[in-house]
């Protein structure tokens, strides 16, 4: 028997398959979200991975959600309550930074003249530097930010009208300062580390701040085009009201949990434990999707939160689409480079530039005392292993949410890169290497708080084998696509299929394969269902 | 000297090539044209030296293959005495297991040799080639466009737009979409995508590099690629196009021109300043003290030294003088010319088919090959293993040689990567072990060409700097990356030529379209001074 057909169903309940879910409810449609796991939030999940300890398993800090979602779901009113997290501490080795001896730091925070103040013991120039600098990201951020929220244009199509974006993003460019304007271009094409040369002397100060540019991708601090995500941490600052960088009280998956009851609220279905096998076409039309156990489930729309790989060459029947298409998402590059290690602990780690407990373990704490050291660590992954010296970013959310793990004990979450997907054939496979990572990750840590081995009662290690494996990332990449310059905005994911929809009719994408690519913002999943509703009709109820 | 105030409607500085292109259009525009070189010569880096008695070689540049078809048809160069060599045979390219990858310019012997290497890569081979040189054209319309004024866009800039639209949508849909997509990537992406031979790969990749401080897993370096590709027939082979006499005809055939056009030329005088007065250019100073005045300066040196050196600071303003000193110019590449006594052996090289080595001769066995070289120069050491691109101009150009005893060839080599900014040491100190990696790359495809060297000459970064006045080494007036190009070569603001001080023009490689020697920088800006000119009429 068939049930009365959906007005758009939804594969994955990630956060933007949920934003989506919650976005087309709104706009009165009858929506499903179909999530293969047990639980809700793809990637932004919490789980109890060891008795009593509680992790955010693979995302682990929110940024850039958007705060028109934040709004327009009425999020906190569903229990997002996002904890801030303030500075980030870089631990040196013995003999360096200014003050040598067992070693310095450099701790920066959000309060500007403590970290003005802080800089100034490295360099009077950079203290100076700094703020100058941070006018000009904030700046920046305030003219790039729409970006987010432009559905890109074709090029190659005859259509201007998708342009006139564009054309009002050029015309704001043209009011920009010819030194804003050049800081633009810099942004976009740049490295990191290139792009801070400019201002900036002080090494572990370009290494902690470039290492943002590298995250999730498989480039290093001085590839070009690592430069542009230094505006995400100041985009996150302009927000204002609602703190943009923070960990989500009971870890991401809070975060996902709101967005879901909000979209429960709007009336949308979601159910776990349904697994899409795949979409059902007829003729040029996606009708439908079938679970594994065989149940159809018919929509009027369908979209997919998963990758652009997975819906396309998985979930649609081969011979679908176009081999000239499907070659091009073929070439839509993944390569996961980067791996989790969960820890639950007994004690705190001890810095031995900053012994005992302190504020300084509230914020993340950067293993990148040096660019040279982040861009070695590169270079092992270019040759397919993991990183010897891997950069590390570490997070203690016990320390703000302590609910996380029983009284006096810790969870500690650590994202590290490099590891890539495809190793080395010498070295086999990420199973066999599992281990190895986990220990390598481990010795990193304990170069700067040696206490590290002695106080971990278990551990999570996440390859990026087991990262695709478990949450579905094609190759481990945790934004569903790499971030690099040519597979951003208007080539994301296939060049002239940037706009959500795809070339089979009422099938669109709505994840972070789509622009404005990945990270907890749920843009993609809004301006895709904003898409839906425009294509079949407008809103059913005033919103 | 007031006699003298009215004497020069141009004073042009450096006689680099592009200066020496941007003097003669001046001078057939009709204006009084001075040009001041430095040195002793004109030509900067395009230049013949003899090296030993009778052995002349290219000094730094050695093919000459992307000069622009309408300089050298404007100029009449041939009537000047330029003679130019095309060997069937673009680039050879041995590999440690003695086979090797070889391009012609014929795509059908290409495509056969291609098939012992990879059914595959052979099948694909055409279709590569011929994207190629379809993005590549759109890259040369680019390179022959003045970068529109964006902040205040006159008619001009309106219809140069309109026209580079045009263009851009004549590339079809297909590689329209295909060039937004490719530009920014990693040209070891770029290939991979056509070919699974990692030797082909690199061949095609090594052009994606040259002269950059990129790798082919840098972002960006397919547009070097097909910059490199635009303008002549270029293709995924790439350009091999020697002058006969060495690149030095080139320079003199273009003096020769720019002098008929009532230019005069003068070596040995070397400018220190731009004079200003009012913010606007006023002539020139040279070292002697001497003074010359012009409305018009153009400079054919590099950014740096032209903002940084030439004009006063304050004039300049801390903003500027900021933006300048970040304009990056961080050379990687070294020069080795030898003087053999007799053509080396490669054993890749089948009897009978000695003409292989007419081409460039590259030895750069694999992506990674290239990349862990370039590994070496982030951390300010020279590659152990440097790669190596040679040519052998005295095999299609004898009278380079004809001096000197029989059998006698000088092999010019490009070595890559060489960091201007070493860590350990300094070049002058560390200059021979250039030529000894250098060496020990060619004996791994030419067994016994040491033995064969009887002169040797290393240009180090250092040397290239000191030597040809060029800002940290860099042959192209500055990185050709994604940051410095079109719009924003040298600056953003600054890329049409004409620089923040009124009258002052810039005309080299670290102008729009950038370096190699091709006169486009040099012939897009006389084009706008006359430009001027006819506006302040």
């Amino acid at each position: 028997m068939l049930a009365q057909p959906y007005d758009a169903a939804i594969i994955g309940g990630g956060h933007n398959g949920l934003v989506a879910a919650a976005y087309l409810a709104r706009a009165g449609r009858r929506v499903v979200v179909l999530e293969k796991r047990h639980v809700l939030g793809g990637a932004a999940v919490t789980e109890e991975i060891v008795p009593g300890f509680r992790f955010s398993v693979a995302s682990y800090v929110v940024s850039l959600l958007r705060p028109e979602i934040i709004r327009d779901l009425d999020l906190p009113r569903h229990g997002l309550d996002i904890l801030p997290l303030d500075g980030t501490f870089t631990p040196l080795h013995p003999g360096e930074g200014p003050h040598r001896g067992d070693g310095d730091y450099l701790w920066r925070v959000n309060d500007h003249g403590r970290t003005v103040r802080e800089l100034r013991r490295w360099s009077r120039n950079d203290a100076e530097a700094y703020e100058e600098y941070g006018q000009l990201m904030v700046d920046m951020a305030r003219f790039i930010k729409p970006i987010l929220s432009i559905t890109p244009p074709d090029l190659a199509s005859n259509d201007p009208r998708p342009m006139l974006p564009l054309a009002g993003l050029a015309r704001r460019f043209q009011q920009l300062t010819e030194r804003q304007q050049a800081a633009f271009v810099g942004l976009m094409t740049m490295s990191a580390v290139d792009f801070l040369d400019q201002w900036f002397e002080t090494d572990p100060l370009k290494a902690t701040m470039s290492a943002s540019g590298i995250i999730g991708t498989f480039l290093g601090v001085r590839s070009p085009g690592t430069a542009y995500v230094l505006l995400h941490h100041y985009m996150g600052e302009i927000d204002g009201a609602f703190r943009a960088w923070g960990i989500p009280k009971g870890g991401t998956g809070g975060v996902s949990e709101a967005i879901a009851s909000a979209a429960r609220g709007l009336g949308a279905e979601i159910r776990t434990e349904a697994p899409v096998d795949r979409i059902v076409v007829d003729g040029d039309r996606a009708v439908g999707v079938a679970l594994e156990g065989g149940e159809e489930v018919r929509a009027a729309a369908i979209l997919s939160s998963v990758d652009a790989r997975r819906t396309f060459l998985g979930l649609v029947e081969p011979g679908t689409l176009e081999p000239a298409f499907e070659d091009e998402v073929g070439r839509f590059k993944f390569r996961g480079s980067s791996g989790k290690v969960n820890l639950a602990v007994d004690a705190l780690p001890d810095f031995s530039c900053l012994p005992g407990p302190g504020e300084h373990l509230r914020g993340a704490i950067s293993f990148s005392p040096a660019v040279d050291d982040m861009e070695r660590a590169y270079d092992d992954a270019k040759y397919g292993r993991w990183s010897r010296r891997p950069y590390v970013d570490m997070i203690i959310p016990t320390l703000v949410d302590p609910s996380m793990a029983p009284p006096g004990k810790h969870v500690i979450s650590c994202f590290v890169q490099y590891a890539p997907y495809h190793l080395d054939a010498a070295l086999g496979s990420w199973d066999d290497n599992r281990d190895a990572f986990g220990d390598t990750v481990i010795d990193r840590i304990a170069e700067f708080a040696p206490n590290i081995r002695d106080v971990i009662i278990d551990r999570q290690v996440l390859t990026p084998l087991d990262i695709e494996r478990r949450f579905g990332l094609t190759e481990g990449n945790i934004f569903q696509g790499e971030l690099s310059l040519e597979q951003l905005f208007f080539n994301r994911p296939v060049p002239g299929w940037a706009r959500f929809r795809t070339p089979i009719r009422n099938l669109w994408l709505c994840g972070s394969a789509t622009h404005p690519g990945g990270g907890i913002m749920g843009a993609n999943g809004r301006l895709a269902a904003l898409d839906v509703v425009r294509a079949t009709g407008g809103s059913r109820r005033a919103a | 000297m007031a006699d003298s105030a009215g004497r020069w409607d141009a004073i042009v500085v450096g006689a680099g090539h592009n200066a020496l292109v941007a003097a003669a259009y001046l001078a057939r525009g009709g204006l009084r044209t001075l040009v001041l070189e430095r040195r002793d010569r004109v030509g900067g880096a395009a230049d013949t030296s003899e090296l030993a008695p009778g052995v002349r070689v290219p000094t730094l540049a050695d093919t000459v293959g992307r000069l622009r078809p309408s300089v050298a048809r404007d100029l009449d160069l041939r009537g000047h005495g330029l003679h130019f060599v095309a060997p069937d045979i673009r680039v050879f390219a041995p590999q440690p297991d003695g086979r090797a990858v070889a391009l012609w310019s014929d795509v059908g012997q290409t495509v056969h040799g291609l098939g012992r290497w990879s059914e595959h890569d052979a099948a694909r081979y055409a279709d590569f080639d011929r994207l190629v040189r379809s993005l590549a054209r759109f890259v040369a319309d680019l390179g022959a466009t003045t970068p529109p004024d964006i902040r205040s866009p006159r008619l001009g800039d309106a219809l140069a737009a309109l026209r580079l639209g045009r263009t851009y949508r004549g590339l079809g849909r297909g590689d329209s979409r295909t060039l937004a997509r490719v530009l920014p990537m990693a040209v070891a992406d770029f290939v991979a995508e056509a070919f699974e031979t990692d030797a082909l790969r690199a061949t095609v990749a090594w052009r994606g590099v040259r002269h950059s401080f990129l790798g082919p897993w840098s972002a960006g370096s397919t547009a070097v690629l097909l910059a490199d590709s635009a303008g002549n027939d270029g293709g995924a082979a790439g350009q091999t196009v020697y002058a006969l006499g060495g690149p030095g005809a080139l320079s003199e055939a273009l003096a020769s021109a720019a002098r008929q056009a009532g230019a005069e030329l003068r070596c040995g005088a070397q400018v220190v300043a731009v004079t200003t007065r009012d913010g606007g250019a006023t002539g020139v100073a040279l070292s002697s003290g001497e003074e010359l005045a012009a409305p018009v300066v153009v400079s054919g040196l590099d950014p740096k030294r032209t903002l940084l050196d030439l004009v006063d600071p304050v004039v300049l303003g801390p903003t500027l003088g900021w933006r300048a000193s970040n304009y990056r110019t961080p050379g990687v590449a070294a020069k080795v010319n030898l003087v053999v006594r007799k053509m080396p052996r490669f054993p890749a090289v089948e009897e009978g088919w000695e003409g292989i080595l007419k081409g460039r001769i590259l030895v750069a066995p694999g992506i990674d090959a290239i990349e862990r070289a370039f590994d070496a120069a982030k951390y300010g050491r020279l590659s152990e293993t440097p790669i190596v691109e040679a040519t052998i101009p005295s095999l299609v150009d004898p009278s380079l040689v004809e001096g000197a005893k029989r059998g006698t060839h000088v092999v010019s080599a490009l070595v890559q990567y060489a960091p201007y900014e070493l860590r350990e040491g300094t070049w002058d100190a560390r200059r021979d072990e250039v030529a000894e990696r250098a060496l020990a790359v060619l004996e791994g495809v030419a067994p016994g060409i040491s033995k064969l060297v009887t002169t040797r000459q290393v240009l180090t970064p250092l040397d290239l700097e000191r030597d040809y006045g060029l800002s940290g080494g860099h042959p192209l007036h500055g990185e050709m990356a994604l940051d410095q190009f079109f719009l924003w070569r040298p600056l953003l603001g600054h890329a049409r030529y004409r620089m923040p001080v009124e009258g002052l023009y810039l005309a080299g490689a670290g102008a729009h379209p950038g370096g190699g020697i091709t006169g486009g920088p040099g012939q897009n800006a006389a084009r706008e001074i006359l430009a001027d000119r006819r506006r302040r009429r």
